[in-house]
């Protein structure tokens, strides 16, 4: 193990996280089971009273995590030096075999915490815990997810050894080569760009129509969830190379780097937070006939679509800005 | 129940069901320690039970969220406490407004009707001079104009007279008939005999022990 600060964050955060989360599911699957709020029995205002804390808890906590994602990415990037043969993020993720699954779980982990974080939010929003079960049903999911990549990440620390030699990510995300990432950067650049560019206005177009209509929520979402992982896909085979001016260069990690004006940050958290704000507004679309949340729901969905908007615009902004300002051009 | 499960475990309320009626004045009568506060806390929803459900009007409010709880808290109530409890270094006027301010609103208009309030109750003139400068008397008004701020339909006052002189008591009393003639709720936690012999007081709730021994016009 490497005691690099940034690591001992990342390990320290995820036995806290890990520890809460079990908490919160303990009490969770409770509450899924003997919920019963037409009773006033001594149990059902516990659950009552245990809701509200582990709501709060978990608010902080999930959005830790969602951080975490990008705390991980950064330090992965910043222990390339370390590791022979590694020239970013993407040579450190594969010194040790459990550095991608564990980037991967965090993926999934951020786009799942994050549409609970939107549940619990509309959850708070009617008098009778409308939501509830349905809100800790999805934690008792999405606790097996956050913990694996927590095993999995405190495994990848564990696991790294700073003699390792280990691949760049000319090899890892060559067109030529082998493995998931070369697949990725091996996908056409025209139909990984279209689909992007296609999504991401169909989505940024859906959010604007249910900011000022309320109608198309469910496309929104379909639009929004596609867009995640169409998105991260394009990064590597199409614009990546514009940023690096180069064809045959598709990282997806050298943008974090400061070489690049650390593109990357705003260009996946705009890609992350515009999809799962996106995504949340159509996870929300069978709620809206509930008595109690009729009223605020629909509000608080304008709201996170008005976010998805704001988001997918900087995104657009920023890929804009990358194709025109680059010297490269992809035929 | 406070501290459940800890070795100074206490049961303050046990097994009440009570009905309040709209526009009446109810005196919840009992020595110290029988649970008359702790009921009145939970009356007007400053507490939560442990087991049991309460309902304001038709709405049951013991499962309400803190946030919705709260507004029917600031809505539905008016607090008078037993210290009175008003904020010092703030005016009579500013402690009368200080319960409107969440609701948000016209600052004109909400200095108007507390000056109107305190006007009402004989302390217009006060309304500049701080809380601590106040007498008892003075004080007790004013925490009844603050209880009045929000137009609340429950008045629920926690040993009103307790600092008070009998000539003061009866003129609380008086303030109380006011109320109930105005349609509003009013119910007092008291031992004063002055309270709860009151010819205004429509019922007498007797408490002992956490649990309700007597009832009585």
């Amino acid at each position: 193990m490497i005691l690099h600060p940034s690591v001992l964050a990342l390990v320290g955060s995820a036995l806290l996280v890990g520890a809460l989360l079990v908490y919160s599911a303990y009490w969770g699957a409770r509450i899924v089971e003997s919920w019963d709020l037409s009773s006033g029995s001594e149990l059902q205002l516990a659950l009552e009273r245990r809701t509200h804390l582990i709501s709060t808890l978990l608010g902080y906590v999930l959005v830790f995590g969602l951080a975490s994602l990008f705390l991980f990415v950064f330090t992965a990037d910043s222990l390339a030096p370390l590791f022979t043969g590694a020239m970013c993020a993407a040579g450190s993720l594969h010194a040790s075999r459990f550095g991608y699954p564990t980037l991967l779980l965090q993926i999934v982990g951020f786009a799942l915490a994050s549409i609970w974080l939107v549940v619990n939010r509309a959850d708070s929003l009617g008098y009778d815990y409308p939501l509830v079960r349905f809100k800790y049903r999805f934690l008792l999911g999405l606790t097996p997810v956050l913990l694996a990549e927590m095993v999995l990440r405190a495994a990848y620390f564990l696991d790294l050894q700073p003699e390792v030699i280990t691949s760049c990510c000319g090899s890892l995300f060559g067109a030529g080569g082998r493995g998931f990432g070369s697949d990725l950067a091996g996908l056409s650049p025209s139909l990984a760009g279209g689909a992007f560019v296609g999504l991401l206005v169909g989505a940024f177009g859906a959010g604007v129509v249910f900011r000022f209509s309320g109608r198309g929520g469910w496309l929104l979402g379909g639009l929004s969830l596609l867009l995640l992982p169409v998105g991260l896909g394009a990064v590597v085979s199409w614009l990546s190379p514009y940023v690096y001016e180069l064809p045959t260069h598709h990282c997806p990690f050298c943008l974090l780097q400061g070489e690049y004006h650390w593109i990357g940050y705003p260009l996946y958290g705009a890609l992350l937070g515009g999809s799962v704000t996106g995504a949340g507004v159509g996870v929300l679309m069978p709620f809206r006939s509930i008595p109690s949340l009729a009223g605020e729901l629909p509000a608080y969905q304008r709201r996170l679509a008005g976010w998805s908007v704001a988001l997918l615009a900087i995104l657009g902004i920023l890929v804009a800005g990358i194709v025109s300002s680059s010297e490269l051009r992809l035929h | 129940m406070f501290h459940q499960g800890r070795p100074d475990e206490l049961v303050a309320v046990d097994g009440v069901s009570l009905r309040l009626e709209d526009a009446k004045v109810t005196v919840l009568r009992g020595p110290s320690g029988s649970g008359k506060t702790s009921l009145l806390a939970l009356i007007g929803c400053m507490a939560r039970p442990t087991s049991g459900r309460i309902h304001v009007g038709e709405r049951e409010v013991t499962s309400l969220p803190e946030h919705f709880l709260t507004q029917v808290r600031r809505r539905t109530f008016g607090f008078v406490f037993q210290q009175f409890h008003l904020v010092r270094g703030l005016t009579a006027l500013e402690n009368v407004m200080l319960p409107a301010y969440p609701l948000g609103g016209s600052r004109k208009a909400l200095t108007a009707r507390a000056q109107v309030l305190l006007d009402r109750f004989g302390v217009g003139g006060r309304s500049r001079a701080r809380a601590d400068w106040l007498s008892g008397g003075e004080a007790q008004r004013v925490a009844i104009a603050r209880a009045l701020v929000n137009d609340p339909q429950v008045v629920v006052a926690d040993e009103p007279t307790a600092h008070l002189d009998s000539k003061l008591s009866v003129g609380f009393m008086d303030l109380v008939a006011a109320l109930r003639g105005e349609g509003r709720t009013v119910v007092i936690a008291s031992h004063d005999p002055i309270v709860h012999d009151s010819a205004i007081v429509d019922r007498v709730v007797t408490m002992r022990d956490g649990c309700i021994v007597g009832e009585g016009p």
